[in-house]
């Protein structure tokens, strides 16, 4: 339960600082340090637990279908970071609360800092890889923002994303190589990948698994080549620096492959990737460490240095290495974290972190002058401090190790070349900062810091010497768990201080005197690598996603070119693909069903049919000429219709032809009247072939249907038909009736599409062409008398018909929606005889509402039959005999079908109506939307 | 006596505000229909969320519309996986509905109106058993979709609206053709009928059959912007206003939905000569599309392109997984699906909120002015960004861990682990890079003093705070997904449900 | 006649794809009027072909299949309803932009505004 409580109390104590926006900057440093001295001394009762070998776990079910548990453990591994974590933390807040200017904004200081103090804890305490994983991507996350701090620097910025990409995409391997050790073991609890380190090994994934979860490790603890990260994140505020890029988070790197070592180390492949990879490392960071003149820049790759040098020990895995390895954690995060806050102080104080600029601190800032020699030169490996005493243990494991059984005296060599280096940069710092003369005037005049800002550094340097002094008494306790957990068996740790004079004593005198002798001969060095271009990893990485964003939208601009013909193309040529192979399957095309002959009617339809096609397709560019060959096509299906023994189909086909084709030739009023060529030969041969295929396979496919014999439901409506629906013209009971919703949602489409266009025509501006092709002026009598009168007459015999129509439709061919297109059709006669203000004056409806109406009623018919214990829609009919008329049927389908009428006058009036007065004053406008 | 009727509600409720609001409403009509759209959202959540406590209690509901059973009447056949879709659909309405009620639905006349027969049409085609009720409500919601898409008018969007309208048209017309094709070799039209009638063809028949589906899987995946059919949607979904590009976030839904549906029911496992149909062409093609998508993150300048793709990259990756075809995938689908449709309505809010506070720069990826209420959008933004990367804790990396973990070691992960978390990688370069120049990089001088209506904040929090419940409450949710996934691959539950079954 | 009427459904079909295939909004939309017939006259076939017969019943015509009927009818009106969306939106396409193009060419500047 506390283990819990060591993690989210930092994470819900982020929240704190962003609350206390306005207080003071005391007040918001002290709440932000509560939670971390909490969970702080939480993890100091605990430690009691595992100091005495017990390993104290939680587990709260979260995701379990994924393996995915709030699961977390105290070992002797986890105790080492998490105590670094919060303790170096708590040092860190003190020093920010000193060094950030009263200009910044620390509350969101604080809260990312305790943000990223849980996420790394997370890692250190979690018993669940999937866990694990979830904080390390938090940890990238809220060093992003950590980094981003000072976001008006562009080098903030982009040292960021960098940091972010680098880690991010790392975080990405880990996971894929999480899920394979998941795969392989079949859980993610630590306890059971422990288990199954055989398994793992053996299984043929292994090797992937492993370079994954090392891509990860590699990315985040800055190892090479991924290197180039860190020193960008330098633009971070130091006590981030400080904190996040020496003490832990590029320490999670390396916290990850001690974690996994009892399932994945110890193989050929960890040995060899995992140790080269640290001396390359080790060696790089040395040698830039030198180059550098800023000092932070210095560090950071003084960390990269040292960070290699523990991933070394990690992959030559022998217990010593191990011990080594622990020990070294402690002691770089104790005097690097130093160093940075120096750095800090003396940036703080003198307004520059240039070598160059920097030099003869010594007198205005003794005290600090100390500390810095101090810790410098723990860094440096001088006897007696605690750097000496781990680094020397890592000289005997060089000695020890046999990697590459003849040249294996290669690698002690290099160590001590690298140790060499770091001795010239330790001085380096000392000697350039507060010994060499001042070179240029400062831009502040610099004296000793606040004492508080000076304590963190102060502690890190009594460690520094304590433990160099007595390494067993303090740490002992604490390494021997931490070991124990790497190893995955207890080993005894022994840190002498004396070993005699031996091979390593004699390497650490030569990396001392070696590295004066560098330091001395540093400009030598400074010529020999201004001969190399300086290439900024920064520029790199900026120009590298430059250009691959370019290439990308390069790629989108030849693939998306904006022309709705490739689109369409495409969308049939799909079509075509996906066909083809079903229709190839087929054997043999022709079914059992007895075909009819072919009479001459149908034969020369289909001839009309066929023409007409044809020639709407040839002559589209005379677009009049089109549009009569489409009605002709329009009418030939009407009349097949009616052949084919489908009379309702015909009607309505031949009143909605009607209807569309005024449609268009309004429309065509307000297109263009020439129309130049547009295609090429290549593409309208393109077009005729893909046209082809479409029209073969749909072909095929109406043939291959037709000529097989159907066992359909219809049976059910021909049989229900008059007893169910109480109609005998079973095509209008289905619509009305059986599938009476279908028609529902289709009048509402009808709905749907008027009120979309009356929002289309809104505030419109066509161009209305004043002359026609040939430039003759239109006709100036706009309503020639013979139509204005037949139209007149023609009214009232339309709605009688279209009564009729209506009222026969449940028995016989007809029914609301033919109706409703005549009478529509009747009233646009008014309108093109009449024109606009005729009709307005005589009959001025607004025909949105009418067609809302008509849904409603249509709606209304439908949950009527609630109120019978019916489900929606469900008809009711009875027969009455009326004195004159004769018997006669009341249906609820006849009000339902009173509705589609409705709907269909009110939608085609306000689609046609509305259209036709684009010409007019009456322009529909946005009124009360 | 009313309760039975539940089911239908989700389809009356638009149904009737839509037409109500179509009504003249006298001088200020708008208050009203504000009104209207408001409280028919908050009724359609309520009966959304009955529906689903009775649907998983009791299980699956089937309305036999005009009491006509199937196969012959048409039913309405309400599963976990329906009542899902329109619960999502019901709980993005209202957000965007209140946002939109800040001024955006002045722009052009019928928002409202639009908006509901949108819903409408949607919530009909998740909720219908009948094959050619779906296109049916399919041209519903095109219809309102292409009228709301030229909601707020301009040039640009007329070419987009052009583009998207054409396609569909041609669109429906296949849809029509493959009904005509599944209904003369099955002779039904009920899906449940019609699965039980394809399994047993065999030979030519079952060809036809499976000529029909492919034509199906051509019509969805043009609804669901599969790769060679994905166009028309980027430009459509940048150039329109940003409370109809939100409300989009659930249309490419639908298209999947239709995929899930048929391609589980009628050509799944279970379907004789015409099982399986198609799930390779979705496989690759899926795979494309989501490079295709990653692509074009990357290279778009503009933050509503970036989104746009995004959906892209969300259609790919739901495809992708559907045609794993093991209950596992399924539900990871479900999950990634929810999560994405809530996160991507969010983030077009959003960005719409930043394009109006930025002023000219608007929704471009350039160092512009600051924002008049920066860190709080900065920091919706960035919960935002981090959901839709799927990084940690935010539910997007819940979703993409169901999905890596659906996929088969050995040969399916091996392209979709590295396709999935590529376009990850690039999609956290992408975003981090539009952040930083956006909300860092900001030009000198003073913010920006066009400030958002606290209420439109809301309603984007609203919709960002489902990322936080959704990885809060992710077991339950799984276990949800998990039956629904169940659900799908039991097909011959739902026949017997639908045919035989017991019938509310 | 079944022959001949596949025939002729193909060729319409081909015809109106190819004109759907235009550059210009006004052919198109004329290509997908003739393909809602042609996809009429599909579905309405899969009902069977039956001369001189009615869905009708009571009269001594020989009876057809009346589902694929009302499915065509829903199918012309839906239809009658998009083509005219589409053919207002043309006409207001060549409105504002000045042609009747289909094929947006400047769409990458075009990018950011609404």
């Amino acid at each position: 339960m506390n283990l819990l409580l060591i993690v989210f109390l930092p994470l819900l104590g982020a929240l704190i600082p962003l609350c206390l926006y306005g207080k003071s900057r005391r007040i918001v440093s002290l709440a932000t340090a509560v939670p971390a001295l909490v969970a702080f001394t939480l993890l100091l009762v605990m430690a009691t637990q595992t100091l005495a070998g017990a390993v104290p776990q939680v587990l709260v079910p979260w995701l379990p279908e994924l393996g995915l548990n709030l699961a977390f453990r105290l070992d002797g591994l986890s105790l080492l970071f998490s105590g670094l974590i919060l303790g170096i933390g708590l040092l860190i807040i003190l020093y920010a609360h000193y060094y950030l200017s009263s200009k910044d904004d620390a509350n969101r200081f604080f809260a990312c800092l305790l943000l990223f103090m849980a996420s790394m804890l997370g890692i250190a305490l979690a018993d669940n890889l999937i866990l694990l994983w979830v904080f390390w991507e938090l940890t990238s996350v809220s060093s992003f923002l950590l980094i981003g701090y000072w976001f008006h620097q562009s080098d903030a910025r982009r040292g960021a994303r960098m940091a972010l990409a680098t880690t991010g995409a790392g975080g990405l391997a880990l996971l894929a190589g999480i899920l394979l050790i998941g795969h392989i073991v079949g859980s993610y609890e630590l306890d059971a990948v422990f288990a199954a380190a055989e398994q793992i090994k053996n299984h043929n994934l292994y090797l992937a698994a492993l370079i994954l979860v090392l891509l990860g490790a590699f990315t985040k603890s800055a190892q090479f080549p991924f290197q180039f990260w860190l020193p960008h994140a330098m633009a971070a505020p130091t006590p981030v620096s400080a904190y996040l890029h020496s003490a832990t988070m590029v320490k999670a790197g390396i916290f990850l492959m001690a974690r996994l070592h009892p399932a994945l180390g110890g193989t050929e492949p960890w040995f060899y990737i995992v140790t080269l990879t640290g001396l390359a490392t080790m060696l790089f960071g040395a040698y830039f460490a030198i180059i550098k003149t800023d000092l932070k820049g210095l560090l950071a790759f003084s960390t990269i240095s040292h960070l290699g040098l523990i991933t070394m020990l990690l992959g030559l895995g022998t217990s010593g290495a191990v011990i080594a390895a622990m020990f070294h954690i402690l002691n770089h995060a104790t005097f690097k974290a130093g160093l940075f806050m120096i750095a800090g102080i003396i940036d703080h104080e003198t307004g520059t972190r240039d070598i160059r600029r920097l030099g003869g601190l010594r007198k205005l800032m003794p005290f600090t002058y100390v500390l810095s020699l101090i810790t410098a030169a723990s860094m440096a490996g001088v006897p007696l401090f605690n750097g000496f005493l781990s680094k020397e243990m890592w000289f005997t494991e060089t000695v020890d190790q046999h990697l590459f059984g003849g040249l294996s005296w290669l690698v002690p060599v290099l160590a001590t070349l690298g140790a060499m280096l770091s001795v010239a940069y330790s001085v380096r710092f000392v000697h350039g900062v507060f010994i060499d003369r001042p070179t240029r005037e400062l831009p502040k005049v610099p004296h000793e810091p606040p004492f508080l800002m000076r304590a963190p550094v102060l502690i890190f340097s009594i460690l520094c010497i304590a433990v160099g002094l007595m390494p067993m008494l303090l740490v002992g306790d604490l390494l021997t768990p931490a070991v124990a957990s790497v190893l995955g068996s207890e080993v005894p740790v022994k840190i002498a201080l004396w070993h005699g004079f031996n091979l390593p004593l004699l390497m650490s005198l030569l990396a001392l005197v070696g590295g004066a002798v560098i330091y001395l001969g540093r400009q030598e060095i400074f010529n020999f690598n201004r001969q190399f271009d300086q290439h900024d990893a920064k520029e790199v990485f900026e120009t590298t996603v430059q250009k691959i964003s370019e290439a990308c939208s390069y790629v989108m601009a030849k693939l998306e070119t904006g022309s709705l013909q490739r689109y369409m193309a495409l969308l049939f040529a799909v079509v075509l693909i996906f066909l083809i192979p079903e229709l190839t399957a087929i054997q043999s095309l022709t079914g059992s069903r007895p075909q009819l002959p072919i009479d001459t009617v149908s034969m020369v339809g289909a001839i009309i049919l066929i023409l007409a096609s044809l020639g709407t397709a040839v002559l589209h560019r005379q677009r009049l000429t089109a549009l009569m060959m489409l009605s002709v096509v329009g009418l030939v299906v009407s009349l097949s219709f009616a052949h084919f023994s489908a009379p309702d189909l015909a009607m309505t086909q031949l009143v909605v032809e009607v209807v569309s084709i005024i449609l268009m030739i309004l429309a065509l009023f307000f297109m263009p009247q020439r129309i130049p060529r547009a295609s090429s030969g290549r593409r309208v041969a393109r077009d005729i072939l893909l046209a082809g295929f479409i029209g073969g396979v749909v072909g095929t496919l109406n043939y291959a249907l037709i000529t097989r014999p159907l066992e359909s439901i219809s049976h059910f409506f021909l049989s229900n038909s008059v007893s169910g629906g109480g109609g005998t013209n079973v095509v209008n009971v289905i619509l009305v009736d059986f599938r009476g919703f279908d028609t529902l949602g289709e009048i509402t489409v009808l709905a749907i599409a008027a009120a979309g266009i009356h929002k289309l025509l809104n505030n419109l501006r066509p161009s209305m062409p004043s002359s026609d092709v040939d430039g003759r002026p239109w006709h100036s009598i706009k309503h020639p008398m013979m139509l204005t009168t037949v139209a007149q007459m023609m009214l009232p015999l339309a709605l009688m018909v279209s009564a009729y129509i209506f009222l026969r439709g449940h028995n016989l061919p007809g029914g609301g929606f033919i109706a409703g297109l005549v009478t529509a059709a009747a009233m646009i006669l008014q309108y093109v005889s009449n024109g606009v203000d005729w009709v307005k004056a005589r009959f001025d409806h607004n025909y949105q509402s009418i067609a809302a109406l008509g849904v409603m009623i249509a709606m209304f018919t439908g949950i009527g039959s609630w109120f019978f214990g019916k489900n929606f829609l469900t008809s009711w009919f009875t027969h009455v005999d009326w004195p004159i008329v004769g018997e006669f049927e009341i249906a609820t389908a006849i009000l339902f079908d009173l509705g589609v009428y409705l709907t269909v006058i009110g939608a085609t009036l306000m689609i046609l109506a509305n259209f036709g007065q684009m010409t007019t004053r009456h322009r529909p406008t946005q009124k009360g939307h | 006596m009313w309760q039975q009727h539940l089911v239908i509600a989700p389809i009356l409720i638009p149904l009737f505000a839509a037409l109500l609001q179509l009504l003249p409403w006298g001088e200020n009509p708008q208050r009203y229909r504000r009104l209207i759209g408001i409280v028919a959202c908050i009724l359609t959540i309520s009966a959304a969320v009955t529906l689903l406590l009775q649907v998983h209690q009791y299980g699956m509901q089937v309305y036999a519309v005009g009491s006509w059973q199937a196969p012959f009447g048409i039913v309405l056949a309400v599963d976990r996986l329906a009542t899902v879709m329109v619960l999502l659909s019901a709980l993005l309405s209202l957000p965007i509905l209140a946002y939109a009620c800040y001024g955006e639905d002045n722009l052009g006349s019928h928002f409202h109106a639009l908006f509901q027969f949108q819903l409408l049409g949607i919530n009909g085609a998740f909720m219908t058993g009948d094959l050619f009720n779906l296109f049916v409500f399919f041209e519903v919601l095109l219809i309102a979709s292409y009228a709301l898409l030229m909601h707020g008018g301009g040039k640009l969007k007329l070419r987009a609206c052009l583009h998207y309208v054409l396609l569909n048209l041609a669109g429906s017309a296949l849809f029509l053709i493959a009904l005509g094709v599944l209904y003369g070799t099955t002779g039904t039209l009920n899906m449940a009928d019609m699965a039980g009638k394809i399994a047993a063809l065999t030979g030519d028949e079952a060809a036809l059959a499976r000529a029909g589906g492919m034509l199906l899987l051509v019509v969805f995946g043009l609804k669901a912007a599969l790769l060679p059919l994905y166009f028309w949607l980027p430009q459509a979904y940048t150039m329109t206003t940003g409370t109809v590009a939100a409300l989009f976030a659930i249309m490419t839904k639908v298209g999947v939905y239709s995929i899930l549906r048929v391609f589980t029911l009628i050509f799944g496992e279970t379907a004789g000569a015409a099982s399986l149909l198609g799930y390779q062409w979705l496989w690759w093609l899926g795979l494309a599309t989501l490079l295709i998508g990653a692509i074009g993150v990357l290279g778009s300048r503009d933050m509503r392109m970036v989104i746009s793709y995004l959906v892209v990259i969300s259609v790919g990756t739901m495809l992708t997984t559907l045609s794993i075809a093991n209950e596992r995938a399924v539900s990871a689908v479900m999950y990634y699906l929810i999560h994405s449709t809530f996160v991507t309505a969010a983030l077009f809010l959003l960005i719409d909120v930043m394009a109006m506070q930025r002023g000219k720069t608007a929704s471009r990826i350039v160092s512009g002015r600051k924002l008049a209420q920066h860190s709080l959008v900065a920091v919706m933004f960035f919960a935002a960004a981090i959901t839709i990367i799927g990084m940690p804790p935010l539910s997007g990396f819940v979703g993409k861990l169901h999905i890596l973990e659906a996929a088969r070691v050995g040969d399916q992960a091996n392209w979709l682990w590295p396709v999935v978390l590529g376009s990850t990688l690039v999609i956290m370069v992408a975003l981090a890079r539009a952040g930083s120049k956006m909300f860092w990089h900001t030009l000198e001088g003073k913010a920006g003093d066009t400030r958002s209506a606290n209420g439109q904040l809301v309603a984007v929090m609203v919709l960002l705070s489902a990322a936080v419940l959704l990885t809060v409450f992710a077991q339950p949710v799984t276990a949800f997904t998990d039956a629904i996934a169940n659900d799908l691959y039991q097909p011959q539950r739902y026949i017997y449900q639908v045919l035989g079954g017991s019938t509310l | 006649m079944e022959t001949l009427f596949a025939i002729t459904v193909g060729m319409l079909t081909a015809c109106s794809v190819f004109l759907i295939l235009r550059g210009r909004s006004f052919p198109i939309v004329v290509g997908i009027t003739m393909l809602s017939y042609a996809v009429n006259l599909f579905l309405f076939s899969t009902g069977r072909l039956v001369l001189e017969g009615a869905p009708i019943i009571g009269n001594e015509k020989p009876i057809t299949d009346p589902l694929p009927q009302a499915l065509v009818l829903t199918a012309i009106v839906i239809g009658f309803a998009m083509t005219a969306y589409a053919v207002i939106l043309a006409v207001r396409a060549r409105g504002e932009i000045g042609s009747d193009e289909v094929n947006d060419l400047d769409h990458s500047d075009a990018e950011g505004q609404r």
